[in-house]
């Protein structure tokens, strides 16, 4: 499904170039706007998603939930959303591009995209609420490679979403998806307002390449 | 043309589904463990009416196979023999009938391929070249449910050298007429049909009322037969059920019958009775005559050039007379090489010329890597352009779309040699109108050439389209009598022969003052003669505003919109450069701190003008003005993209400095030679990049091997190149053995060197363990890194 996006959050951006508050430069806000409406222009969000049901112990015939994380996650439900997400290659040539000849501006772009897709990722959730019905309530995101969840999950997680027929997203045999702006994530489907379990770093879609993180630190983002 | 209809079968996931495979796993493996359950499904499609049956092999590549512990041979072979069985078992029973076709059915291999991915062109063509191999058994090969044109070309190529089998290729489409990595219908058809594939068409992802559309626009674009596999409408995502009945679907799929195509069939959610009701509804009719726009196209899967007016072909990726590229070449300094395409993208060029011809080069080796390289930054089409016959090819068989070839002339044995060449890969050709005996004086005579290039050209079976001519032309202040004849000879060329017409333009002022005025001149005259695509310098604003007030006055620039815009983009670009330089007096450490690139610019220049030597510039003035940059950014008092802005104006410094003490032959600014590189497995390479960039600006050499290294190149590198410090990268969990591979073997190899890492998952007990010499947190630290190792 093809997915329009309106905009992003620019606290996100700066966050993710690791802005810590001091006074940002006109060139540099300049710089943010731009690449915010560049990303915007040159991505295709895209986003599939299947519903499967699981049992009580959180399994499914189809994917085996590695870990404790997920089986915590989805303890309230019945059914189990896989959706994989991608802002397609349009992105990825403008930051090679970039790189070229204005590093700077690679960089900005890059955050764009990270900032972009976790975007896509909330509105595709919005349209899966609204398909399944009134009184369902979504858990967390929860994605190969957060927790206790392996990232070699990547594999069978793509196919069984058929998610290179369905969006173009693939997965190298180092299991990094491409095109590389994208997330896949397991949402959990439940009969009850569902609370906030993953918050920190080791839930988040960063947690992999966090500049904060690495310095022992956090964005402050809940 | 075909007028008669040809069925094909419908979908075998969704039967095999139906009859209990479990999503996910590989269908291929019933080939072998229950090869009667393929042939029944075949032998249902054949009762239904399907003429051609697609083997059950669409996913029976190396890649896809591995992870099922399945080798492709034998799958392959076991699929296509299903087939066949179902073919005989059909011929016994019903003598009469035809002979049904077996088609190899060979779908995306399931990665991407470089740059957005890993795989290179190259193992495609192996992955693909295995399936060819295997399946000779089949009577056809198609490959379908295709969405990247260069994995497409890759298959192709597979399949024309390795079997003299039909070809049919069918791409999947989005309702916005592109495929999911932007292949549009034009490009798909003009690389295809340059290719010589023998069908092609569009399948899956949509049902035939959303796909009507795009069949439409194919229909005008390409004189191949046409091929229609649609869906059975559009599935639900829970149930995964399709909407539409096949009386629905047969009724739809016979109006494609109205748009010339004549292989129809189903995709996804589609079964026998859709096939039956397909043959029952289209028995009387006939693929209608369709319509054919012939047009000069040139493209990548994204871009497509249409030649219907003044096309402009930047000329810069050139080494002829330029110092500062013939050391980048030598160094293999790719950087360099791309700045010239994207500058060159940015001013506005529509197709870039390459050349990389240099004495002492592999020319067809550095073609591949040039061509590979400019490909991932740019998706203007490409002119491969070389004497040299071996170059011509090695460039052709990477670019992604269809490429022109720069030249050819009127030898005879020019034409036998390339002509071959430019047809195998479906590309167009310059004929340049001259021959063994030099350029011809007179317009007549240039114009008989041009007729005997064309001749030929017809005669290897590339069409009139794709033939265009340079007449060539000389300076002026030398033969001034020749502007002329050129001018004439081009309006022959068009009038008569009806050829598009190319030529250098730059030439014609060498020698005289005011050149630009000369050039530009001529250049009015030369579009008025007929040339259409002009190679040029798009950097120069004179030649672009040239043609864009041609563009006006030949009434191609409607309203002057394009004239105009750019005129006020011109206003804008001048207010904001104008700033910064009332404030106060600028000083190059100040414009560095400050991320001024034109500023630095422009000051190097003038204390290069002012006699300050090239290494005081150095570190002088741009290391301690980095110094200080540095300093605010450890300090956070700045945040990285004022970091990189800074590094980018000493960027530009060092530029205008490397290309001086190229031209004056007097050494490098080096301080020592570094390796960096991304590890095996992994892509994410900003950060690598953004080290790169620092520590280049430090004044060190920084050979950068990339992202996804093989352990072995590293290695080999360091050896070849005698370079003792290396910086590698790695930013998954996942990459980080290879990372400790790469190490482990650098230091088996026995090479002296220093290592330092970096990457967000890294930290300084992990490099430790790792045998790592240095942990570098950020771009910073690795300068601090090579001081301390290199001075």
């Amino acid at each position: 499904m093809n997915l329009r996006l309106e905009t992003f959050n620019r606290k996100e951006v700066l966050q993710y170039l690791r802005w810590a508050g001091t006074e940002i430069p006109p060139e540099v806000d300049g710089l943010i706007d731009s690449c915010m409406e560049e990303t915007l222009r040159v991505s295709q969000p895209r986003f599939t998603y299947r519903i499967l049901p699981i049992d009580r112990q959180a399994k499914t015939p189809e994917l085996v939930f590695i870990g404790q994380d997920v089986p915590l996650m989805l303890s309230d439900c019945e059914r189990v959303v896989l959706m994989a997400a991608t802002l397609g290659n349009g992105l990825e040539l403008a930051i090679r591009r970039a790189q070229v000849r204005d590093m700077a501006r690679a960089v900005v772009l890059d955050c764009c995209g990270s900032a972009a897709i976790e975007a896509v990722c909330d509105a595709a959730e919005r349209e899966i609420l609204a398909a399944v019905g009134q009184s369902v309530y979504l858990t967390d995101r929860f994605s190969p490679g957060y927790g206790d969840l392996p990232i070699s999950l990547q594999d069978s997680f793509l196919r069984l979403v058929d998610a290179q027929k369905q969006i173009g997203l693939t997965v190298t045999t180092t299991h990094i998806l491409t095109p590389r702006k994208s997330v896949t994530a397991i949402i959990g489907l439940a009969n009850q307002p569902q609370n906030k379990r993953f918050r920190g770093c080791a839930y988040c879609s960063m947690f992999e390449t966090c500049a904060f993180r690495k310095a022992g630190k956090t964005c402050g983002r809940e | 043309m075909e007028r008669t209809l040809c069925y094909l079968d419908g979908a075998m996931g969704t039967m095999l589904q139906k009859a209990g495979l479990e999503t996910g796993r590989a269908p291929e493996m019933l080939n072998l463990t229950d090869p009667e359950q393929i042939v029944r499904v075949h032998q249902a499609y054949l009762e239904a009416g399907a003429q051609i049956v697609y083997a059950n092999t669409f996913g029976a590549n190396r890649e896809k196979l591995a992870r099922e512990g399945l080798e492709t041979e034998q799958t392959v072979r076991a699929g296509v023999d299903c087939a066949r069985k179902a073919v005989e078992a059909f011929c016994a029973a019903h003598p009469d009938a035809p002979r049904p076709r077996v088609a190899l059915d060979i779908g995306p291999i399931g990665q991407l391929l470089e740059p957005y991915g890993t795989l290179p062109f190259e193992q495609a063509y192996e992955i693909f070249r295995e399936v060819i191999v295997a399946g000779n058994q089949a009577d056809l090969i198609v490959f379908e449910t295709m969405t990247d044109l260069y994995e497409v070309k890759a298959g192709v190529l597979a399949a024309k050298e390795n079997s003299d089998k039909p070809i049919f290729v069918t791409m999947t489409f989005e309702p916005n007429h592109r495929t999911f990595t932007g292949c549009s219908v034009d490009a798909m058809c003009a690389v295809l049909e340059g290719l010589g594939v023998d069908a092609i068409g569009v399948n899956c992802s949509l049902g035939p009322v959303e796909l009507y559309p795009i069949v439409q626009e194919m229909s005008r674009l390409t004189a191949l037969p046409l091929i229609v596999k649609a869906n059975a409408g559009l599935p639900d995502p829970e149930t995964g059920a399709y909407s539409i009945t096949p009386e629905a679907f047969a009724q739809e799929m016979a109006k494609f019958t109205e748009l010339g195509a004549c292989y129809l069939g189903g995709c996804c959610g589609t079964a026998p009775e859709f096939i039956r009701e397909l043959v029952q509804q289209t028995r009387d009719k006939q693929p209608a005559q369709r319509e054919i726009t012939r047009r000069t196209v040139v493209c990548t899967p994204t871009e497509t050039v249409v030649v219907d007016g003044v096309r402009v072909i930047g000329e810069r990726i050139n080494p002829t007379g330029k110092k500062r590229f013939q050391q980048a070449l030598r160094d293999g300094d790719l950087d360099y090489i791309l700045a010239q395409a994207v500058e060159q993208a940015d001013a506005g060029a529509h197709i870039l010329d390459v050349n990389v011809g240099l004495p002492g080069i592999d020319e067809a080796q550095t073609m591949i890597k040039v061509v590979k390289a400019i490909q991932s930054v740019t998706d203007l089409p490409l002119q491969i352009d070389s004497s040299n016959v071996d170059a011509l090819e090695a460039g052709l068989r990477v670019v992604n779309g269809k490429a022109i070839v720069n030249s050819v002339n009127g030898e005879p044995e020019v034409l036998a040699r390339v002509l071959p060449i430019v047809k195998k890969y479906g590309a167009a050709v310059i004929g340049l109108a001259m021959d063994q005996n030099g350029i011809p004086a007179t317009a007549e005579e240039r114009f008989t050439i041009a007729q005997r290039i064309l001749q030929a050209a017809l005669e290897h079976g590339i069409p009139k389209e794709d033939v265009f001519i340079d007449c060539l032309t000389l300076t002026v202040s030398a033969e001034q009598d020749k502007a002329v004849e050129t001018l004439k000879a081009m309006q022959m060329v068009r009038d008569r022969l009806g050829l598009h017409c190319t030529l250098g333009v730059s030439n014609i002022s060498f020698g005289l003052p005011n050149r630009t005025l000369i050039t530009t001149s001529f250049l009015t005259l030369a579009m008025a003669h007929g040339l259409d695509l002009p190679i040029v310098n798009p950097n120069t604003a004179a030649i672009m505003d040239t043609i864009r007030a041609f563009n006006v006055l030949y009434n191609r620039d409607r309203n002057a919109e394009v004239y105009i815009a750019a005129c006020t983009q011109d206003t804008a670009a001048a207010a904001t450069t104008q700033a910064p330089v009332t404030e106060e007096k600028t000083t190059l450490p100040r414009a560095v701190e400050k991320g001024l690139k034109d500023e630095a610019r422009r000051l190097t220049v003038s204390l290069l003008a002012s006699g300050k030597p090239e290494l005081e510039i150095v570190n002088e003035l741009l290391i301690p003005a980095l110094d200080v940059v540095g300093g605010r950014f450890e300090r956070g008092e700045i945040f990285l993209p004022q970091l990189i802005n800074s590094a980018g104006a000493a960027q530009e410094a060092f530029e205008i400095i490397r290309t001086e003490m190229a031209k004056k032959g007097s050494g490098t600014v080096s301080k020592g030679t570094v390796i960096v590189a991304t590890v095996k497995g992994d892509i994410h390479d900003i950060g690598k990049n953004i080290v790169k960039t620092i520590v280049e600006n430090y004044g060190y050499r920084v050979i950068d091997l990339g992202r996804d290294v093989p352990i072995e190149t590293v290695v080999q590198t360091a050896i070849r190149e005698d370079v003792h410090l290396i910086g590698l990268s790695a930013l998954m969990t996942t990459t980080l053995a290879n990372m400790d591979e790469t190490i482990k073997a650098l230091r088996a190899s026995g090479h002296p060197c220093k290592i330092w890492v970096g990457g967000a998952v890294l930290t300084p007990e992990y490099a430790q363990k790792m045998g790592a010499d240095f942990y570098a947190r950020d771009a910073r630290e690795s300068v601090d890194i090579c001081r301390e190792v290199l001075g």
